[in-house]
């Protein structure tokens, strides 16, 4: 079969199109279009097909899985793709190994090396308590993010752009330094005993009940990450769609009662408006994919991130 | 119930445009006057009042922007009001020694034509339904000389009152403290200029898409 291959302006990506067998897939031709331009590797690749033009409709994105056939109307011989670049592409453990690993390198280097030196501050410094048990709180907090990443989560896309590499990383170690450069500050001014015992308790409970979100996570999608959505449901999911973004806002709410910095408290506002947002958008989608109609399952009433307000 | 709201919009950003307007001509025209009379030293003093008025009052813009009033995106409506501010009230107001610079007069000249041609176009749209098309063409292209000259003055002023802002501790935070915050303004100020560097060029370029968009829509009609 034929496939003729053009850009979102209409101008053709390959010339003369592309040859394939009549049973291959869309993998297949996205194997065919790297072998001819070696920069657009598969993940590379969004192909979907054309759209009349002056429509609104979203254009229908091709499954890798799915046969060419599939696609064609009736037993038509060729066909028409729309090709676009999607840019250098990285997998994602390999993007949340390196946002994570800023953090977890930077928090330790303002605890252990003399820094504060460059920022004028001559007198020595003496270590709190509350600064070595939030050093250990930390690095405890990325490594679990770094192994998490590597041993637990399956991720419904295998990459993202190189882009986002850059912006993340820039967000995360800014952040930690920022957090970092207070914590273990020589003046830094410690809480009560009671109070940094209950924050880091109550932080630490969280992280475990977050690392159990996890793996119920985990457990919704088969193991090459296919399998769609499902409801997520079992121990605090009953109660949140996104418990696992719950579980992380409030382990940094325990972390920031134990330390009091500003910094923390800044943080945790970004954080939890930037999560807020993920939680509605996925609320909103398993809503609307588990409507209880034609025998779809009705999805439960439940918290969308922040019980007891949203 | 519908149109009692849109015609209540209407009257309200009717006034809201017209007043500002009135602020800004008069922050022009004293700006002038004091210019030929008195020399630029003297601009500021002159001005000081309608200027920080009207320019206090474009923040009811990112507001408007957020319950929907207008059209334009809080994205570009915040950083443009907010660096205005800070200029007004962060440099000008809480740094007398700066007050004095000929920038100044460069400043408050540039920012005043624009908004004093901003403003009447707004107006004229709500009050009347329409814009005669000089106007509109000058709303879509007086930023390209006044954008230039307005942010390089803006530069400059918090570039040259640097000295001042390090001898004074004036809104910085020190440690130790409970809650574990510094603040140094002098690098604040240091950010805000890096933040131009990227910033300007995007705005730059984000009117220069407006002024196309705008400006070939009236021809079509």
């Amino acid at each position: 079969m034929k496939v003729t291959l053009v850009s979102r302006s209409g101008r053709e990506v390959i010339k003369g199109g592309l040859e394939l067998h009549d049973s291959a897939t869309v993998a297949d031709l996205q194997e065919a279009i790297h072998k001819r331009t070696k920069k657009f590797y598969p993940s590379r690749q969004r192909l979907t097909l054309p759209v009349p033009p002056g429509s609104k409709e979203r254009p229908v994105v091709l499954n890798y899985k799915k046969g060419l056939k599939d696609y064609c109307d009736g037993n038509q011989n060729n066909i028409t793709v729309v090709f676009k670049d999607l840019g250098p592409q990285v997998s994602y453990p390999t993007l949340f190994f390196f946002e994570y690993l800023g953090p977890l390198i930077l928090y330790p280097t303002f605890y252990y090396f003399p820094v504060y030196q460059f920022f004028g501050y001559k007198v020595e410094r003496v270590i709190h308590p509350v600064q070595t048990y939030a050093l250990y709180y930390w690095c405890f907090h990325y490594f679990k993010r770094i192994m998490e990443t590597f041993f637990i989560h399956r991720f419904s896309h295998a990459t993202s752009p190189l882009s986002n590499v850059f912006r993340n990383c820039a967000y995360y170690w800014t952040f930690g330094a920022y957090i970092a450069y207070y914590v273990n500050h020589p003046l830094y001014t410690p809480v009560s005993d009671l109070q940094m015992k209950i924050g880091f308790g109550f932080g630490l409970i969280c992280q475990l009940a977050n690392f159990y979100c996890h793996i119920i996570l985990k457990n919704l999608r088969s193991p090459d990450g296919s399998g769609g959505y499902q409801i997520p449901s079992g121990f605090l999911f009953n109660i949140v769609t996104c418990a696992n973004y719950t579980t992380e806002i409030y382990q940094w709410l325990g972390f920031n009662i134990a330390t009091q910095t500003v910094a923390g408290y800044v943080f945790l506002v970004v954080a939890t408006s930037i999560m807020t947002n993920w939680a509605l958008a996925k609320h909103r989608r398993l809503k609307k994919l588990f409507d209880g109609k034609e025998g779809r399952p009705k999805y439960p009433r439940r918290w969308v991130i922040l019980p007891p307000f949203l | 119930m519908a149109t009692l709201f849109a015609a209540l919009r209407r009257l309200y950003l009717s006034i809201y445009n017209w007043t500002v307007f009135i602020g800004w001509f008069q922050v022009l025209f004293l700006a002038l006057k004091s210019l030929k009379e008195s020399g630029h030293e003297h601009v500021y003093n002159a001005v000081e009042k309608p200027l920080l008025l009207a320019q206090s009052a474009a923040a009811l813009e990112i507001l408007h922007g957020l319950i929907g009033l207008v059209r334009s995106p809080v994205s570009s409506t915040l950083p443009q009001v907010g660096s205005r501010l800070y200029l007004t009230w962060g440099i000008l107001w809480s740094f007398p020694e700066i007050r004095t610079h000929i920038l100044v007069s460069s400043l408050v000249i540039s920012w005043s034509i624009t908004e004093i041609i901003r403003y009447s176009f707004f107006g004229m749209k709500e009050a009347f339904g329409f814009a005669p098309s000089w106007h509109l063409w000058l709303r879509y292209s007086s930023f390209l000389v006044l954008y230039p000259t307005g942010i390089s003055s803006e530069v400059g002023l918090v570039y040259f009152a640097l000295p001042y802002i390090k001898g004074s501790e004036k809104y910085s935070v020190r440690m130790p403290n409970k809650w574990n915050f510094s603040l140094d303004y002098f690098y604040l100020a240091i950010l805000a200029l890096g933040f131009y560097v990227p910033g300007s060029p995007h705005l730059y370029r984000y009117m220069l898409a407006q002024r196309k968009r705008a400006l070939s829509k009236s021809k079509k009609e």
